[in-house]
């Protein structure tokens, strides 16, 4: 009964939001020359987004006709519903969720690449990490052993089973625990977990306490993997397609802009994260190529196949625009 | 009354008033004030003596002191300045809406009684539960968290309200009928008085949760304030200015509550349970 109060106060909640959303956010189309667009963006507050507030700073968007406001969503829960609901215009997430999500039937449209794999084993800007003095050396090693990932069923136990399977060893008895990224240095520290699955800042905070990465699961599927992308809801592309092709240019010049400035990449990360500057200047940055790997993805949607992540075959024609 | 009784928390309205308030009052502050530096004193050492490692509790005088600088910065007071606007808003929004609510169904038995499976269907739903449901309709804007704030609150006022409203003597009612006393005076001079304890302890308890609520909403689904601070301070490691800004909901927390008493004494001073004097 409780469920089914709910259900009928989340349908009329949608229909509301669907009767007001159309009104209300519409952009002034670009009228007059010098009128800037306002969209906004849901991001989590990462070192993956670094161009994105990069290109805010550079006056990148403005170029391009956009005033470009970037909400931060901490674990980016907000940001797909945020996007399909019109609260915002664009996103950012791994690519993995928007396969699903695509599956799911939300229909999701990517715009550009958002972060992508350095290609160099051991030192990529995510990868598995063991503690100091740990017995396991390589992926082959994690067979049997309590493994750390922040989200199940995503990206990250998908590819760290890949990199087991390519060492050659048999991910069925890893045990996989979810963990926020944040609680992963301690647990590795008392030995709670034998490996964590972690990405920056928190790979290099694990370094300076002596632990090492023995696996960068995203080289092992590809070394150009696109681990995520900029994303928008195909409604809100159909509505102003001349829109999106200007925002998907300034995002695009603003990767490269990251891409050509690693400095000024470390520099932004201090305005709107609290990383320590010990860490901001150690820490490994993704590349930032503007156009998605598109053999990389489909590498790693056969992965997700394979795992029982989807059940069909992915759709990467819709996905990928 | 002495003044230290306005300023301390005191105790609960209906507790009998202790003897020698002032001494007692005085002594109390100082064990208070003893407590909280005990408490420092062990949160400082748990980390220096390599208990816990540093790394993840920095001592009590790091903690304090990454606070101390963080206050003078003004993004600081922005997120704290957010959080009480989530806060006092959603409060506002929820005291009105069970006031009006509360007073209009406790006037009208047959609708109150049609409406009670209802309100205890949705009542004990967790506001949290309906973060999905906020995300979805407002993203990150602090109308995700109203939502959740004025969802908890609301039954919480609510409810005091209707039990305020079903509490007044029979007696006096009919002797307000009978010196004809109509229906607004009735009101506003029989059920308001009765109900007005009834609805400052649901004002005292919203408090707290909204509180709570406002910095759930915006720790979970990112809208501005202390929560998203905290959380993004976590995605950073930053691990003091995480227990700073844990501190300082604390601190919050205390001032909102001691606020609320002092309110709470003030609206209530003609009222037994606070002139002190034992109920016959």
């Amino acid at each position: 009964m409780r469920h089914r109060l709910l259900a009928l106060a989340a349908g009329t909640a949608l229909l509301a939001t669907t009767a007001c959303g159309g009104g209300s956010q519409d952009p002034p189309s670009s009228e007059g020359g010098d009128e800037l667009t306002q969209l906004t963006a849901g991001v989590i507050p990462i070192v993956d987004v670094a161009p994105v507030y990069l290109g805010v700073q550079e006056g990148i968007f403005e170029e391009h006709g956009i005033d470009l406001a970037l909400e931060t969503s901490a674990g980016g829960a907000a940001i797909v519903p945020g996007v399909v609901s019109g609260e915002f215009d664009l996103g950012f997430s791994n690519v993995v969720s928007l396969i699903v999500a695509r599956e799911q039937g939300l229909p999701l449209a990517t715009l550009t690449n958002g972060a992508t794999s350095t290609g160099e084993q051991g030192a990529d800007f995510g990868g598995v990490f063991v503690a100091e003095g740990s017995d396991i050396e390589s992926a082959a090693d994690l067979e049997g052993t309590t493994v750390a990932i922040n989200t199940l069923s995503n990206i990250g136990d998908t590819t760290v089973r890949n990199s087991v399977r390519v060492a050659g060893g048999d991910p069925a008895d890893i045990d996989f625990i979810e963990l926020p990224f944040p609680d992963m240095p301690a647990a590795l520290e008392t030995g709670q977990v034998d490996a964590v699955w972690a990405v920056e800042p928190f790979g290099t905070v694990i370094r300076q306490a002596g632990g090492q990465q023995i696996t960068s699961n995203f080289v092992d599927t590809d070394p150009d993997l696109s681990v995520a992308a900029y994303f928008t809801s195909e409604q809100r592309l159909a509505e102003d397609p001349e829109l999106f092709d200007s925002l998907t240019a300034a995002l695009q010049e603003s990767l490269t802009y990251a891409e050509d400035n690693p400095d000024a990449v470390r520099e932004v990360l201090t305005t709107y994260t609290e990383i320590d500057q010990s860490v901001v200047d150690e820490l490994v940055l993704p590349r930032f190529p503007a156009e998605i790997d598109r053999d990389s993805v489909q590498a790693l949607a056969d992965l997700m196949l394979e795992d029982g992540l989807i059940d069909a075959e992915a759709d990467l024609d819709t996905l990928i625009r | 009354m002495t003044k230290t009784d306005t300023t301390d928390a005191g105790p609960p309205p209906g507790a009998p008033a202790p003897r020698g308030r002032t001494r007692s009052g005085l002594g109390r502050a100082l064990l208070g004030a003893a407590g909280i530096a005990a408490f420092l004193t062990l949160w400082e050492a748990v980390p220096r003596l390599g208990l816990v490692s540093d790394r993840y509790l920095p001592p009590a005088t790091e903690v304090l002191g990454v606070l101390a600088q963080r206050a003078t910065t003004p993004g600081f007071w922005a997120a704290v300045g957010d959080t009480l606007h989530g806060w006092a808003l959603g409060l506002a929004i929820a005291f009105a809406a069970a006031v009006v609510l509360g007073f209009t169904l406790g006037a009208l038995p047959r609708v109150r009684a049609f409406t009670t499976s209802t309100v205890d269907f949705l009542r004990p739903i967790p506001s949290v539960a309906l973060i999905p449901l906020a995300v979805l309709l407002y993203g990150t804007d602090i109308r995700s968290t109203l939502l959740l704030v004025v969802y908890a609150c609301f039954w919480l006022i609510y409810i005091q309200v209707l039990y305020g409203v079903a509490d007044v003597d029979p007696v006096a009612e009919q002797t307000a009928r009978s010196y004809g006393l109509g229906r607004l005076a009735r009101i506003r001079y029989v059920v308001w008085p009765t109900t007005l304890p009834y609805l400052m302890t649901g004002l005292r308890l919203a408090a707290a949760v909204a509180l709570i609520l406002s910095i759930t909403a915006q720790l979970i689904i990112g809208t501005p304030g202390i929560g998203q601070e905290i959380a993004i301070a976590q995605s950073s490691n930053a691990v003091a200015y995480v227990y700073a800004l844990i501190v300082a909901t604390g601190i919050l927390g205390v001032l909102i509550n001691m606020g609320v008493r002092v309110l709470e004494r003030r609206v209530l001073r003609w009222h037994t349970s606070v002139r002190g004097e034992a109920t016959a």
